[in-house]
């Protein structure tokens, strides 16, 4: 039997532990009709149903989201040198999530005794503005300004400012090359089967999320910036390479010791994908990875040892566009390699605790979707995190696994109305007893309804 | 119905199509024209016209007027079948008709597809049709406008080696008026889905 004080400390432990979950359930979230007002094509052309992109969408948005079929303010010099092209409109959109949040059994209340109010309604849950589109010739963004519920505020979510051209080589092969300055590793990739735009799109913010995650799955999102060049041949192979830098929003910075968990120099970030595309099918395979190397901080000056985080990920995706039915299937592994330099010798310096030096997680997800006439359809998945146990930060092992099935109605293609259920069969290494206090992982199971509108 | 002749077809489609001529281009309009089509047509079209997805239509080799016509049509919103409002109303509305004539001939100078048979005996159907129509529902021959190898002549669109479900698609288009042609819903109003997909089927086999 673990002593009362013991299960107090372990109480508090995972008490922060679920509010690390917290934080890390609210997806990020990508739907904008002003890709559509500016090139005058349904949502169709560039998605399945969004935020999942076909094939023409990822070219699109490899080529900077600069497709533009509005009529433009232009600026001429006298030597025809072509100096402003404005489209007539900006490229503006908004998007509302409103959502209920049930689980199976209520949170227990933070001051011990009881349980906090089960039924969440989050109105909004995220209420967003996008610039979407074209800025000039060569240069698009995508920039999601969002207020959410849980946070109070308003503040940067999702961008991928870009810079794209087009070479057109001897056969008729196209090379699209560019760069993008994003703020989440993965934001700006082409792929649903990678995180930042990986299923599910939208989850509840108030319910736990899967406790542990690797630094790639966006645990970094919108706490940095990344600079990456691409480039993409013939529509079908990709890659991509670039460095990560923390930019910390809500300080001018310099940085400094205040300051927790912040990359020391720059992280770098690697991508190579193969599409290959027949028939009404489409068909990806790719590896993506970066290396982070994080100082503690948080009253330690920013230099010393570091925390690092080696992430090599495979990813798949499979699309099948029909004009009825549409089914796709994405997938990704993402394996970590944790060498904690700066946490272990800080655990050695305080004698209160040790934990690894070493420590390795895993995480897999796969989800299918099928959808019919755009209209009605749903996904079904699992996920799991495993990996090593870590007597300070992981005691009972990272170990989560569930799955997610996800039933959506979209009366127009810019309204989506969603029912989502999320089962844990295990959670942070434990099916049962979760958190010392008899609560079970399937406790966590959580049903979520959501109205996802955009405009 | 009273069949059409081929004589009436001929007038009606001449009123239906625009007359505009795909001429000869400048060379920078050429380059742009080169640079749309490899870099944003070719993701639905192939970047030489061959589309491999049976959804968007191959257009290596087709006949230039018929391509600036539609081109044309898509920007005036004059042609409405679904695809058409939902993709190509937004393509065409910035081009003006230098790259439309560019993008046209662009095209019709690519190597079309070879063909490809798929059910061979539906095929052969097919092509009892397409040469000798369907006289007891009024359904002329469709060799008499699309020429005898269905490489198309004047104003009609080549329709060898095209995507079956396409063509399909496009009849049944045409049969609802979504696809507002005159000569084309008289000539496939009497058309059974059958028949539709036997035409179909010889036509993707068409080299």
């Amino acid at each position: 039997m673990i002593p009362t004080r013991s299960r107090r400390g372990m109480a508090a432990a995972l008490s922060t532990l679920f509010l690390l979950a917290l934080s890390l359930a609210a997806p990020p979230a990508g739907a904008v009709p002003s890709f559509a007002r500016q090139t005058g094509m349904a949502c169709e052309a560039c998605h399945t149903v969004w935020p999942e992109l076909t094939h023409f969408g990822r070219v699109f948005k490899a080529n900077g989201y600069i497709l533009d079929n509005l009529k433009q303010v232009r600026g001429v010099t006298q030597q025809k040198e072509e100096i402003l092209e404005l489209a007539s409109l900006p490229p503006l959109s908004i998007m509302a999530q409103v959502s209920l949040t049930q689980l199976a059994k209520p949170l227990p209340d933070p001051s011990g005794t009881g349980d906090s109010q089960n039924g969440t309604v989050a109105f909004p849950q995220q209420l967003s503005l996008f610039y979407a589109g074209k800025i000039a010739p060569h240069v698009g963004a995508f920039i999601q300004l969002t207020y959410g519920s849980d946070s109070g505020s308003i503040g940067i979510d999702n961008t991928d400012i870009r810079f794209a051209d087009l070479k057109v080589l001897p056969g008729g092969h196209s090379l699209i090359y560019g760069l993008s300055l994003n703020n989440n590793p993965t934001v700006q990739d082409l792929w649903n089967s990678t995180p930042a735009f990986g299923f599910p799109y939208a989850a509840s913010a108030s319910a736990p999320g899967v406790p542990f995650g690797t630094m790639i799955d966006g645990a970094l999102g919108q706490d940095v910036a990344g600079l990456t060049a691409y480039a993409f041949w013939n529509e079908s192979l990709y890659g991509e390479v670039g460095v990560y830098r923390t930019a910390r929003q809500g300080t001018a910075g310099p940085l400094d010791s205040t300051q927790a968990a912040v990359l020391a120099g720059g992280a770098p970030y690697w991508r190579f994908a193969y599409e290959h595309n027949w028939g009404r099918h489409s068909i990806e395979g790719g590896l993506y990875g970066a290396k982070f190397k994080l100082l503690p901080g948080a009253g330690q000056p920013l230099n010393g040892p570091t925390d690092d985080y080696q992430d090599v990920a495979l990813d798949a995706q499979y699309q099948y566009l029909g004009d009825l039915h549409l089914f796709s299937v994405t997938a990704t592994r993402i394996h970590e390699k944790q060498t904690l330099n700066a946490t272990y010798a800080a655990q050695l310096a305080a004698d209160a605790g040790v934990g690894n030096l070493d420590n390795d997680l895993t995480t897999t997800r796969a989800f299918a979707t099928y959808y019919y006439r755009r209209k009605i359809g749903g996904t079904v998945g699992f996920f799991t995190t495993t990996g090593s146990t870590d007597a300070v930060s992981m005691p009972n092992s990272p170990d989560t696994r569930g799955w997610v099935a996800e039933l959506n109605y979209m009366p127009w293609l810019n309204t989506k109305f969603s029912i989502q259920y999320t089962a844990y069969t295990k959670y942070g290494g434990l099916s049962d007893n979760i958190d010392g206090a008899g609560r079970k992982a399937s406790d966590n199971n959580t049903l979520y309804l959501l109205a996802w509108l955009s405009y | 119905m009273r069949p059409l002749t081929v004589t009436t077809l001929g007038l009606i489609a001449a009123l239906a199509l625009t007359t505009a001529r795909a001429d000869d281009v400048d060379p920078a309009t050429h380059q742009h024209a080169v640079r749309l089509a490899v870099g944003t047509c070719g993701a639905c079209h192939g970047t030489t016209g061959v589309s491999g997805q049976p959804k968007y239509p191959r257009l290596a080799g087709q006949n230039a007027n018929y391509l600036a016509a539609q081109l044309k049509a898509f920007r005036g919103q004059t042609r409405g079948d679904a695809d058409a409002i939902g993709y190509m109303w937004g393509m065409a509305a910035p081009l003006d008709d230098e790259t439309i004539d560019a993008l046209a001939q662009y095209y019709a100078t690519q190597r079309p597809p070879a063909g490809r048979m798929g059910d061979a005996a539906l095929a052969a159907r097919g092509r009892t049709i397409y040469e000798k129509g369907v006289e007891s529902v009024g359904v002329p021959a469709c060799a008499a406008c699309h020429g005898p190898d269905a490489h198309g002549m004047g104003d009609f669109p080549r329709l060898a080696g095209q995507h079956a479900q396409y063509v399909m698609k496009q009849l049944a288009s045409f049969q609802s008026n979504m696809r507002n042609v005159a000569v084309m819903h008289g000539v496939a109003q009497g058309l059974k889905e059958e028949q539709m997909r036997a035409v179909a089927a010889y036509l993707e086999a068409q080299p």
